[in-house]
């Protein structure tokens, strides 16, 4: 079965498959030692007041369904293990997001020993600055992301 | 000190934490007379006495190298060893279900191990720490105020009840003493985060029965509320309304806020009467994760999950550096000690908070001082009702530096009923079960 999956993971980036004009981004949540702050605030972004889902972004539960991998927290020496198996099982092209200051190493994080730090683990390519950051500003760097920034996500700014 | 450990417990004392601070091996104790602090150089396990010290001493052996003689087998909990777990359960047809550290949501990172027998769980071993990020230690060495961020950060949802338990621990050390103003404010940024919490969990727990609509409904209230916090506090979370010594939180004119929190209440009044008619919710609810109340006291459980299984105990009745006052802790209709016991204990709270949050918004909100009143002592306990129950803080001083500082969080005391209650019951149920005690990750791990 790993074969497969492994199969799988690159076909859709050898056919030269975009992502279509369809603006839509799957995103695999993964705690890395946060203090539940950042998870509270994207849980909020699907709550009615943001309905991020409308602009076509959506929490998957697996990272096989998903385009980026979100990533919370300061990523302590436990976490590390797990958040690299995540980002191997997902298919390519891929991204990483750091969600919050403690992903982007900018915050209080704890005693040295225990963390590793998400840029040594993984390439980062959005940054979502905050401690937290808020519905608003998730849902619009998500939003940017998804390539629809010019249309979609106006009413994602004033939400 | 198992002798003295004994005495307290026969005159009606509690186990409120136990940590190791250099060469001590140390456990507090909340006795009718205050907090009792015991000191050991050589600890000898009381888990026998006090089964809620267990998760205390198998972290200490792991982060401390601490022996606990009598504690066998003495699992690891904060470590995490490549082989050599010890597992609960064994035996013909047992099969081990493992769960996480990710889980299938935006949920914080944790392992779980099911032992079942089809689709009943036999015993469920939470194992956790996967966040752990040595707060603790990256605080100790510092000036208070400057260790209060590294308290701060264990947990968003908890940080006022972790930054007052905290900022009382260090106060007690000091010597000082709260004036009413700061009493009112700090009580005031408790019960703000009570009431998202509260909605939150609620919410919830909707989620695990599968009860979209009052998931919905319960976010969107619970977004209100957060709304309204960030007006009050300048922060969705409260983070800055708690410092330590002196009054950070103040509101000059409260009535506006007093009037939209008016407002929410009758909604989120209305909103729970809408689920207590919701068949498809309710009829998930009753005998499931059940927690009797022997079980509760033997575990040192906390908080609303206690309440509900009728351990009429909340930190709000004698918190005399806060402005409770008379406070009587809520009750569920039944303490059945279970799923829909622990919802109805949060909507009874809901309900007193707002109630309180209405109190302490009829005049206008000061910062408020402390003053120089008792003798400084070495070491300070702070013990604050959260969400969750109540979370201890210890604080040892030295050279006006922290020199220990230990976060025994409400969540920390209940992770063990949680892993009880699950024992018995269908593994899929355990989703309901888990949100009933919605207990943070980040709380304990720190």
């Amino acid at each position: 079965m790993f074969l497969l999956l492994k199969q799988l993971q690159s076909v859709r980036r050898e056919a030269g498959l975009s992502r279509g004009p369809r603006r839509s981004l799957r995103v695999r949540h993964v705690d890395a030692g946060s203090c539940n702050g950042c998870e509270h605030e994207l849980g909020a972004v699907s709550n009615p007041f943001y309905d991020l889902p409308r602009f076509g972004l959506d929490i998957v539960a697996s990272p096989r369904h998903a385009d980026v991998l979100l990533v919370t927290g300061p990523v302590t020496t436990r976490m590390a293990g797990p958040l690299r198996i995540a980002y191997e099982a997902m298919p390519e092209p891929r991204l990483v997001a750091a969600l919050g200051d403690c992903a982007l190493g900018c915050n209080v994080l704890g005693d040295a020993a225990e963390i590793v730090g998400l840029e040594e683990v993984l390439p980062v390519d959005i940054r979502i600055p905050g401690c937290p950051p808020t519905p608003e500003q998730i849902a619009s760097a998500l939003a940017s992301a998804a390539g629809s920034a010019g249309r979609g996500p106006r009413s994602a700014g004033r939400a | 000190m198992r002798d003295e450990v004994q005495r307290i417990l026969d005159a009606g004392g509690r186990f409120a934490a136990a940590w190791a601070s250099g060469e001590q091996w140390r456990a507090a104790f909340t006795t009718p007379d205050g907090v009792r602090v015991l000191s050991t150089r050589e600890p000898v396990s009381i888990v026998d006495l006090v089964e809620a010290a267990a998760w205390d001493e198998r972290e200490a052996h792991d982060l401390y190298g601490l022996a606990f003689p009598g504690h066998t087998p003495l699992r690891p909990l904060v470590a995490h060893p490549a082989t050599g777990w010890t597992t609960p359960v064994s035996g013909d047809g047992v099969h081990e279900v493992a769960v996480g550290p990710i889980h299938a949501g935006v949920i914080e990172s944790g392992h779980f191990r099911f032992h079942t027998v089809g689709d009943r769980v036999l015993a469920m071993d939470p194992r956790l720490f996967y966040k752990h990020r040595g707060l603790e230690r990256a605080a100790e060495g510092r000036a208070p105020q400057d260790a209060l961020p590294y308290v701060r950060r264990a947990c968003a949802a908890c940080a006022v009840a972790n930054s007052v338990a905290y900022a009382h621990a260090v106060e007690e050390a000091l010597g000082l003493w709260p004036d009413r103003s700061l009493r009112v404010a700090r009580t005031l940024a408790l019960e703000l985060e009570r009431l998202y919490n509260h909605l939150h969990d609620i919410g919830a727990l909707c989620a695990g029965t599968g009860f979209a609509p009052g998931t919905m409904a319960f976010a969107a209230l619970k977004e209100r509320a957060q709304r309204i916090i960030a007006r009050v506090a300048g922060h969705r979370f409260l983070f800055g309304a708690v410092a330590v010594g002196t009054g950070a939180l103040s509101l000059d004119d409260p009535r506006e806020t007093r009037a939209e929190l008016r407002e929410l209440r009758a909604d989120a009044a209305a909103a729970w009467r809408e689920l207590e008619f919701a068949a498809s919710l309710q009829a998930r609810l009753d005998d499931v994760g059940v927690l009797a109340r022997e079980d509760a006291l033997r575990l040192g459980t906390v908080g609303p999950a206690a309440r509900a299984s009728g351990v009429r105990e909340d930190a709000r009745t004698n918190s005399p550096r806060l402005w409770y006052g008379q406070f009587t802790p809520a009750q569920p209709l039944a303490e059945t000690g279970d799923v829909a016991a622990r919802l109805q204990v949060r909507a009874a709270e809901l309900e007193a908070t707002c109630e309180l949050l209405d109190e302490l918004l009829a005049k206008p909100v000061a910062p408020g001082e402390t003053t120089a009143r008792d003798e400084p002592r070495a070491i300070g306990v702070g013990r604050v009702e959260c969400a969750r129950g109540a979370t201890v803080c210890a604080v040892e001083l030295h050279d006006g530096k922290v020199a220990r500082v230990r976060l025994r969080t409400a969540s920390y005391a209940n992770w063990p009923a949680v892993a009880h209650a699950a024992a018995g019951c269908l593994l899929p149920d355990f989703p309901l079960i888990n949100k009933s005690f919605e207990l943070c990750y980040a709380c304990v791990d720190r």
